[in-house]
């Protein structure tokens, strides 16, 4: 623990918990008033930075189609988006016509793509890639993921800066020393038990009592909690339902995204989101434009994405989403109207800071071979370490450790 | 404020200090039960003799698992074929594998073998949720299982050339001309030496040792020796040599594994990671020493290295110094509240509801991603998400709420032992049958606020307690810092 949360814990009063517990009860009882209490003793983001995980390796030549390298219509005969029906072309690339919804933000200059992205060495397993992608510190034992020591470049040990959406198994990104919270929901988060049947908070009071002395790693953690259930309370008070008139299409990542807009909305502090959406393994019907896997699941993300922006209003000044998988597939469809594991992929960077409206990378050109990767010429690590300068004021290398960009990509505009 | 006063009169005995430390860290979850069985035995130290001889344990109520989940009765080919024709998906098999994991360490009388047999598991990780290799991946802990209180030797030969081990690191698509190095790498980094004490040739070596030892992937499924696959010539591990000069690599393969288990940086890997899952995170280098020791003069048997821990002044002083896993704590929970689970017979069975509890905590059992098995400090399972997720458990278990379907819970007024009883007796009495000691000052004010009932008020089968407030207390218990260490 370091010096500057001690106080921080040091000022969790009893009387500061009574409050929160209060609150959390019956807070129609006591108004604005110790909302606003509770929402001033809560953090403010330096901004805020939301990782949606396209899980089970997305392909990135549909999702962002080379129209311009005839090998892409040679090698995907069946599968390929044609030409014509492209989105934000340009004379070498276009947009999957059901990113729709995202082309006012292409347009507009907030959303941006980087090409033949990934790992610097190609990692044909799912699990093992997430890992690698996620932890992005080759060559450490110590699995502490490039979010969680994001979160470590400041003195601040609030639970509340890392929001893991979807519960469960944290990502690896997120794992480390830093405290943050997962959940489906951010009404899920709650000590089970301090509900309406208990007016007087005799659960939480019982817990502190419990845990007050508790020492080390978990009485630390059982004090986030209780800082966690307090300092949420601005959050559970923001509607859950989308402003705006946003619609986020009726799938997974949209309400996952949903959970995201009203955590952000609250405004308590919290500056990493993490979004896992899948399954985009598609070995066998990635199919056209008309039908199969891709096209459908294309469709979810562009509506969940647009929703969110449009949603969060003028709160997504200071929001930025980088969207990535954990490698791409390769060039040649296969037999099955699919495409197995390749390398190179596409990633796209939306929202504040971004340099938008065009397509960034070094293309490599294809090759049809019936193992032909798409070969990787941008470290991913590249694109996040620009995310993470321009919004977070930090030394990308305590992020990324051994890491060095050769040349900016010019992505992000300094804030 | 006092605890109740000294009472002859049924008063629940509990393990003392020594007794209940080794059984604690030893097992899956103290339970009045396993005190009596402790006590019949002559005491922890008797009794932990006798738990290492599993053979001799009679183990009914664990055999009967098995027809649970017919599906486990099939491996390899049969496996793979009912996941390619959705008669049971691989995932779904292995779902049922992790299930029948955690029934086996609630209901089993061997709990120390059983406690050794997921240490190794963890070792020598093979995840339960992957593909292809999820076809052998039961037979791959029953092999650890019947070595797991043996000598390591034997077992490292068994997992480094089981199919499931060999499919994973990719062993079984190494050739001879492109010797893939996945499993050699872990082999030293993970399972024997460790990290530091290789160099990338004693790899390359070891990888070139290993080719051979094939899978029959997609046909068969059976493991083979390849002998047109296995690179020859002379090679070199660290200070283990030969000619390898033969087209069977399978005894060069034994000779080398034979080498590095008995390799004083394996003892001292073995000795520090027994050390921090049943001492202490940061274990004396004295104690490691000596348990490096223990294993290394007795031909890497890991029994005596177990006497040896469990005797040391470390482990003695180490209390409460040990956090739960995710599992550890769901399964403990069960066997605290006296839960009789049955066979399932739909989605919301216990049986099944099980795995979800445990997922909910952040790690589904066996399913650790990476080959270098679940962490085994504390502060990896010491986060806001997994407390409130163990709350949440605790308190739909306390009040027998979920998962409810094909479990039997205890009454609420079968948890006082007779009536009237004053209340601060009654916490007594439940935290000596759940958490295994006697109520503290603290545990007994926190249970008098949950409940808002006064120390000394009498308990009658007809008071709001009976009849509505046994939830609350049985998760204050439960959630008590002592339950979340073992």
């Amino acid at each position: 623990m370091t010096d500057s949360c001690c106080p921080e814990y040091a000022a969790m009063t009893r009387r500061g918990l009574f409050t929160g517990v209060a609150l959390a009860g019956t807070s129609t009882l006591f108004g604005s008033t110790l909302l606003t209490t509770a929402a001033s003793a809560a953090g403010v983001a330096r901004s805020v930075l939301v990782v949606v995980s396209l899980r089970g390796a997305a392909d990135g030549l549909s999702l962002v189609v080379p129209h311009a390298d005839p090998v892409y219509y040679s090698a995907r005969p069946r599968i390929a988006v044609p030409s014509s029906a492209l989105l934000a072309k340009d004379g070498f690339f276009g947009l999957h016509p059901d990113l729709r919804p995202l082309l006012p933000l292409w347009q507009a200059g907030r959303m941006a793509a980087v090409h033949a992205t990934g790992l610097p060495v190609a990692n044909r397993s799912h699990f093992a890639a997430m890992e690698e992608v996620e932890d992005a510190d080759p060559g450490s034992s110590a699995r502490v993921g490039w979010l969680n020591r994001l979160l470590g470049t400041d003195g601040d040990r609030s639970p509340l800066q890392g929001f893991a959406v979807g519960g469960g198994v944290a990502p690896t990104s997120l794992l480390g020393p830093e405290p943050f919270l997962a959940a489906d929901d951010v009404d899920d988060l709650r000590i089970a038990g301090d509900d309406e049947w208990d007016p007087q908070g005799r659960r939480v009071r019982s817990l502190q009592t419990m845990w007050d002395g508790a020492p080390a790693e978990l009485g630390g953690a059982m004090r986030s909690v209780f800082r966690a259930i307090r300092d949420l309370q601005p959050v559970r008070q923001t509607p859950a339902g989308p402003a705006n008139g946003a619609s986020y299409g009726s799938s997974d990542l949209g309400r996952a995204l949903q959970t995201a807009a009203r955590v952000i909305k609250g405004n308590v502090g919290v500056e990493v989101l993490t979004v896992d959406h899948g399954d985009w393994d598609m070995h066998t019907n990635v199919g056209t434009l008309e039908w199969g896997r891709m096209q459908n699941l294309t469709k979810q993300l562009g509506s969940a994405l647009a929703g969110f922006f449009t949603d969060l209003g003028s709160h997504g000044d200071n929001v930025t989403v980088v969207v990535l998988s954990e490698f791409g597939r390769r060039v040649k469809e296969n037999a099955n109207v699919g495409l197995d594991h390749g390398h190179g992929n596409v990633m796209f960077v939306l929202g504040a800071g971004v340099r938008g409206g065009q397509y960034y990378g070094t293309w490599p050109g294809l090759s049809g071979q019936l193992d032909s990767d798409l070969v990787v010429t941008t470290d991913y690590r590249a694109v996040l370490s620009e995310v993470v300068a321009a919004r977070f004021d930090v030394s990308t290398a305590s992020v990324f450790p051994g890491y060095t960009q050769a040349e900016s990509l010019g992505l992000m505009r300094s804030s | 404020m006092t605890v109740a006063p000294q009472a002859s009169r049924a008063r629940r005995r509990v393990l003392g200090g020594y007794s209940r430390l080794v059984v604690s860290r030893f097992t899956y979850g103290l339970t009045p039960g396993l005190a009596k069985q402790v006590r019949s035995r002559g005491g922890a130290t008797d009794w932990f003799e006798w738990q290492l001889q599993p053979e001799k344990i009679r183990d009914r109520g664990v055999a009967d698992l098995a027809g649970w989940w017919p599906g486990l009765a099939f491996s390899g080919a049969d496996a793979w074929n009912r996941h390619v024709s959705e008669v049971q998906p691989g995932w779904t098999l292995m779902f049922d594998y992790q299930r029948w994991l955690l029934l086996r360490r609630i209901k089993t009388r061997r709990q120390v073998h059983e406690v050794m047999t997921e240490f190794w598991e963890h070792h020598l990780n093979v995840p339960a949720n992957g593909e292809p290799f999820f076809v052998h991946r039961k037979d791959y802990g029953d092999t650890i299982r019947s070595h797991a209180l043996g000598r390591f030797e034997d077992l490292l030969q068994a997992a480094i050339t089981h199919p499931a081990m060999l499919m994973y690191l990719d062993q079984a698509v190494s050739t001879a001309k492109h010797p893939n190095e996945n499993l050699a790498r872990e082999m030293l980094e993970l399972h024997t030496v460790g990290r530091k004490n290789h160099t990338e040739d004693d790899v390359k070596n070891t990888a070139r040792i290993l080719t051979g030892w094939r899978v029959d992937q997609f046909k068969t499924w059976e493991p083979f020796y390849d002998q047109a696959a296995h690179a020859t010539g002379p090679v070199r591990v660290l200070g283990f040599s030969d000619p390898n000069a033969s087209p069977d690599g399978r005894a060069v393969t034994r000779r080398l594994l034979t080498y590095l288990a008995h390799h004083p940086a394996t003892a001292e890997r073995i000795a520090h990671r027994l050390a921090v899952k049943f001492v202490r995170d940061d274990p004396p280098a004295g104690l490691v020493d000596r348990l490096a020791r223990v294993y290394l003069d007795n031909d890497t048997a890991i029994r005596p290295v177990l006497r040896a821990l469990v005797d040391s002044p470390e482990f003695r002083g180490s209390k409460g110094s040990k956090v739960r896993t995710p599992s550890e704590d769901v399964v403990a929970t069960y066997r605290a509240l006296g839960v009789k689970v049955k066979r399932p017979t739909g989605d919301k069975s216990a049986a099944h509801a099980i795995l979800w509890q445990t997922g909910s905590l952040g790690a589904f059992p066996q399913a650790w991603p990476r080959p270098d098995g679940l962490p085994l400090t504390n502060q990896a399972w010491s986060s806001p998400a997994r407390m409130m997720a163990s709350m949440q458990v605790h308190w739909a278990m306390g009040g027998g709420w979920w998962p409810k379907e094909d479990a039997r819970y205890r009454r609420p007024a079968a948890w006082v032992p007779r009536y009237p009883m004053r209340f601060d007796r009654l916490v007594d009495h439940l935290s000596r049958t759940i958490l295994h000691q006697p109520a503290t000052p603290v545990l007994l004010q926190a249970c008098c606020e949950a409940t808002e009932i006064g120390k000394r008020e009498r308990i009658t089968r007809d008071h709001a307690l009976i009849r509505w407030g046994m939830p609350r207390l049985l998760a204050t218990i439960l959630d008590s810092p002592t339950f979340y260490t073992r």
